[in-house]
Formats: C-alpha cells, structure tokens, sequence
C-alpha cells in the first residue's frame, strides 16, 4: 500500500505545476495581520514537547517559545499575539514549514547542513550528541569499545549512519523504534543501544530499574537542535534569534533549563561547562 | 508545496550497492522461507485430508494457530521470545550469527506455510476420491498413495494459486526491517533517509517489487505447462 502509495504520489507531484521556489516570504506579515504565531511541534518527546498527564501540551521546546521568542514576535509586529501549536513529526516538518501550514518548527529537529538547503534555523537552543545506552558494568565505555560489539540503532538516523562509515567493525543492528531497540538491549540481542545522549537519558528516567542502566561514552557526534523557519525570511529569523539571545543573556534559558532538566526535573540532564560554553559563544560570549 | 525531483539519487553514492544488496537479502530470505513453506504446507496440507483424526487434527491446529496471528507478532516471537529459552551461550552464538535474519525467515516461513497448507489441501480435495481408492486398491499404502498419486497431482492443480501465495510471501519479507533485516524496503528508506528524497526512494522500491513479482509468476507460469499431465487437468488454449 505504502508503495503503491509512493507511485500515485510521484504521478501527481510530477505533473503538477512547479511553482517558483524561494520565493520571499514575509510571516511577520502575516503574523500581524492574525495576531497569531504558529508553532510545529512534538507531542510525544518528553521533555522537550509533549502532552502531560493532565492533557496539557507542554515542555522544553514550547516553554522556550512561550517566554523567550513570543515576546520578541509581539515587539516586532507592535501587537499582541497568541501561540498555535500544530503536531508535527519528522517527515511533516518540512512540508507544514514550505506550504505555510505552521511558522515556526519547535521541537526537537538537530541543525544539518543538508536541512539547511531547505530551511533556515534559529540559535542553537539544546546541544546533545551521540552516546550509548548500555547495561551498569558493561565493557562498552564510549565509542572505542565498539568493535566486535553488536550496537542497536534508530533506523534512519545520524547515529546509524556515522557507526555503518567510520566503525565498520561493530555489528550494527538498526530497529524501526526506540522500544524495539530497548528490547533488544534488555534481552542481550545487541550490546549497547546508540541514540542522542538525552534521549537515552529520557528512557532511562522512564525505564522500571532506572539503576539497572548507565548512558555511558563523550558524544561522537554532534546533534545541535534548532528551531525551523521558511528560508530566506531574514526579519522573522532575526526576531526570533533577538528572543533566544535575550534568553541566554538574561539567564532566562538556564531557569527554563533547569526546570525541565534540571535535579527536579522530567529528565535531569545536567548541562556540560562545554555545552554552556558552546551555546554563549553563538552570542559571541 | 514544491518538489524537486533528483532521480540521481538513486545511482550515485552508495544507492546503487544498497539496492542490490536489499534485493540480495530480499531473495535469500524469500527463497529460504519459501522451501520451509512448501514443505510446511504440503505436509500439513497432506495431513489434514488423510483417514485418521489425529493426524488431520495436528494439521488443523498448525494451520489456524500459525494463519491466525499477525506475521509481525511472529517476527517478534522469534526474535524476542524463542532465543531466552536457550542458554545464555547459544544466546550468544546465535546473535554474533545473523539471528535477525534466521528469526526473520522462520516467520515468513511457518506463516506461509499455513496459508500454503490450505491451498494444498484445496487441491488434494479437488482430485476425485476415486483416484486415491484406486491407487489402494492397487495394493499401495495410505503413504504411497499419497506420496506417489495424490500429492503430484495437487501440486500440478495449485500452481495458479501457490503463485499468488508466493508472491505474497516475497513482499511480507518487507516486514523483516522490523527485526533490523536489511532487506529492499529497509534500504530503500536508508536511501531516503541519506538523501531526503523519499519519492524517488519509494519509486525505485515499488519497481523492484514489480520486477521480481512478475519475473516470479512468469517462471511459475512456465512451471505450468512444462509439468502439466496431458489429458489430466483441461486447460484453455
């Protein structure tokens, strides 16, 4: 079906008409005219962005949106506005930005060269890397110990690929979810489970013996996450980076930081001296 | 929305070698799973229409117990559930040694192997009771009856319908990238995920699939006529 799918999609898409890229696009604009800002974003990658016990849609991401980059939109446009969140996903995020469905991509979206061909993306506003997730006392320690070894991975992702090219020696297992490789961690079938450093310690947190597990290795790749805007719209950009850099010099973001990461947090992530030094530099500090 | 097309994708880099190596595995693991599921369905095919009650209950109780549970739960079932009932040793042994694959033809065969056993013993049923009381009365045994009159002649009646099985045992081999089975689907979206560009990813799978599928039921087609019996099964043409 999916194929098939794949067939009827590429018919279409080939006889529609092209229309002009890179076009300019002006989304304070259009802000100003519906009073509203539009976020993408996740609702089920905690804690970044996701919907909490009580129903409510919150996290991370969308605190960052809220209290750094909506009073600077406000500014901008000389009114007040309000924040729309819209799901988007991995494989939406892109489309939702291009035909104008949402404004902003909030969530959990790493900054790539090759995504910069087709967005433009804000300050970095998280740092992680690739690490793995492995069983307390395992021999894994970090990316050297992995050859021979059989390492689970997300199919499709960064990760995945940086182990197949530069560390053929490890026997790569890639699994559709993270639950499956999680299994496959837990049962023995692979060795070590290698994903971004927080989304280990997100499953982890979540795990039934939290104790049984240890994310373990300096990162070996470098995941900076961004929020996603329409290429080319240098005014919205420029609000936007205004919100996240009064964030950084303000301490605003360390408190939000703290709140969702830090000891009393969702998933204590406790940020690196590099990390901090990483995300002050952007800002020229 | 605007997409831009960029067919080179799926030749230049590494594309090329991902495709051939998926439709490697895709083959292997059809192949394998298609002998366990032939063999699977013509004995418990066989099973369920001899005289005695014990044998065609043993037969019955493969075919609806492995016919009735989704092929993706058997992927995990013999991925996730049968290696813990083995010492932590073979545990071992037998993921350094390509479990996924192994678990993932298991599967596909004893799944197929229950849908293949119906369409056996739909041709066993077709063929006139008179054929086997002959061959009895000839002083043949159940077994040799079966082995040496009933069975060839049912396996000449069902090609049309153990094509259409195979052929469908050949795309289920996709659900195998649940277990991490590099097949074609799964190096097709590894192609998407290197390059972003999913259609052209997706094209290239489904004309594969084409490809094998119809290169399939023209060999079976061939199978056919080559083995017919004249005189025994009326056919047009």
């Amino acid at each position: 079906m999916k194929r098939l799918l794949g067939v009827v999609v590429a018919l279409a898409l080939a006889l529609a008409p092209i229309a002009p890229v890179g076009a300019e696009q002006d989304t304070l604009a259009k802000i100003k005219e519906t009073g509203v800002l539009t976020i993408g974003t996740r609702t089920g990658s905690p804690p970044f962005a996701y919907v909490n016990k009580n129903n409510e849609w919150v996290g991370f991401s969308i605190d960052l949106v809220e209290m750094l980059v909506k009073p600077e939109v406000a500014k901008a446009v000389g009114k007040a506005i309000k924040i729309e969140k819209k799901e988007s996903t991995p494989p939406t995020r892109i489309p939702l930005l291009t035909n104008n469905s949402v404004d902003l991509i909030a969530e959990t979206m790493t900054d790539t060269a090759q995504r910069r061909e087709s967005v433009d993306f804000s300050l970095t506003f998280f740092y992680t890397g690739a690490q793995f997730l492995v069983k307390k006392g395992s021999p894994v320690k970090g990316v050297n110990d992995i050859a021979g070894k059989r390492i689970a991975s997300q199919q499709g992702s960064t990760n995945a690929k940086i182990i197949r090219e530069k560390y053929p020696q490890a026997q790569l297992r890639e699994f559709p979810d993270q639950p499956a490789a999680f299994q496959a961690l837990a049962q023995g079938q692979v060795d070590a489970y290698t994903n971004d450093g927080i989304q280990l310690a997100g499953l982890k947190a979540k795990a039934p013996n939290p104790g049984d597990w240890e994310v373990v290795g300096d990162f070996y790749s470098e995941e900076p996450y961004g929020m996603a805007m329409r290429k080319g719209d240098a005014k919205f950009k420029a609000a936007v980076d205004a919100g996240l850099k009064h964030g950084f010099e303000s301490g605003k973001y360390f408190e939000i930081y703290e709140k969702w990461f830090g000891p009393k947090g969702d998933v204590p992530y406790p940020m690196t001296p590099q990390v901090k030094t990483y995300l002050l530099k952007q800002i020229g500090k | 929305m605007n997409y831009q097309f960029k067919w080179s994708v799926l030749w230049s880099g590494q594309s090329g070698s991902w495709l051939l190596q998926g439709v490697i595995t895709t083959l292997e693991i059809s192949a394998l799973a298609w002998v366990l599921a032939a063999a699977l369905g013509i004995v418990s095919g066989a099973l369920r229409t001899v005289p005695f009650r014990p044998l065609r209950a043993v037969g019955t109780f493969y075919v609806e117990f492995f016919r009735n549970v989704p092929l993706l739960v058997w992927m995990f079932f013999w991925y996730f559930g049968v290696p813990p009932l083995l010492p932590r040793a073979a545990q071992d042994w037998i993921f350094n040694h390509g479990a996924e694959f192994w678990a993932g033809m298991f599967a596909l065969g004893v799944y197929h192997g229950a849908r293949m056993s119906e369409v056996i013993r739909a041709g066993i049923l077709a063929i006139p009771r008179t054929q086997f009381e002959a061959a009895v009365a000839m002083g043949l045994t159940t077994f040799q009856a079966y082995r040496l009159v009933i069975v060839p002649i049912a396996l000449r009646l069902i090609v049309p319908p153990a094509t259409n099985e195979s052929l469908n045992l050949l795309k289920n081999s996709s659900v195998a990238l649940t277990i991490s089975v590099a097949e074609l689907t799964f190096q097709t979206r590894q192609i998407e995920t290197y390059t972003a560009k999913a259609v052209e990813a997706l094209t290239a799978g489904t004309l594969i699939y084409l490809i094998l599928c119809v290169g399939i039921a023209a060999v079976m087609a061939r199978v056919e006529r080559r083995f017919a019996i004249p005189g025994l099964i009326a056919r047009g043409g």
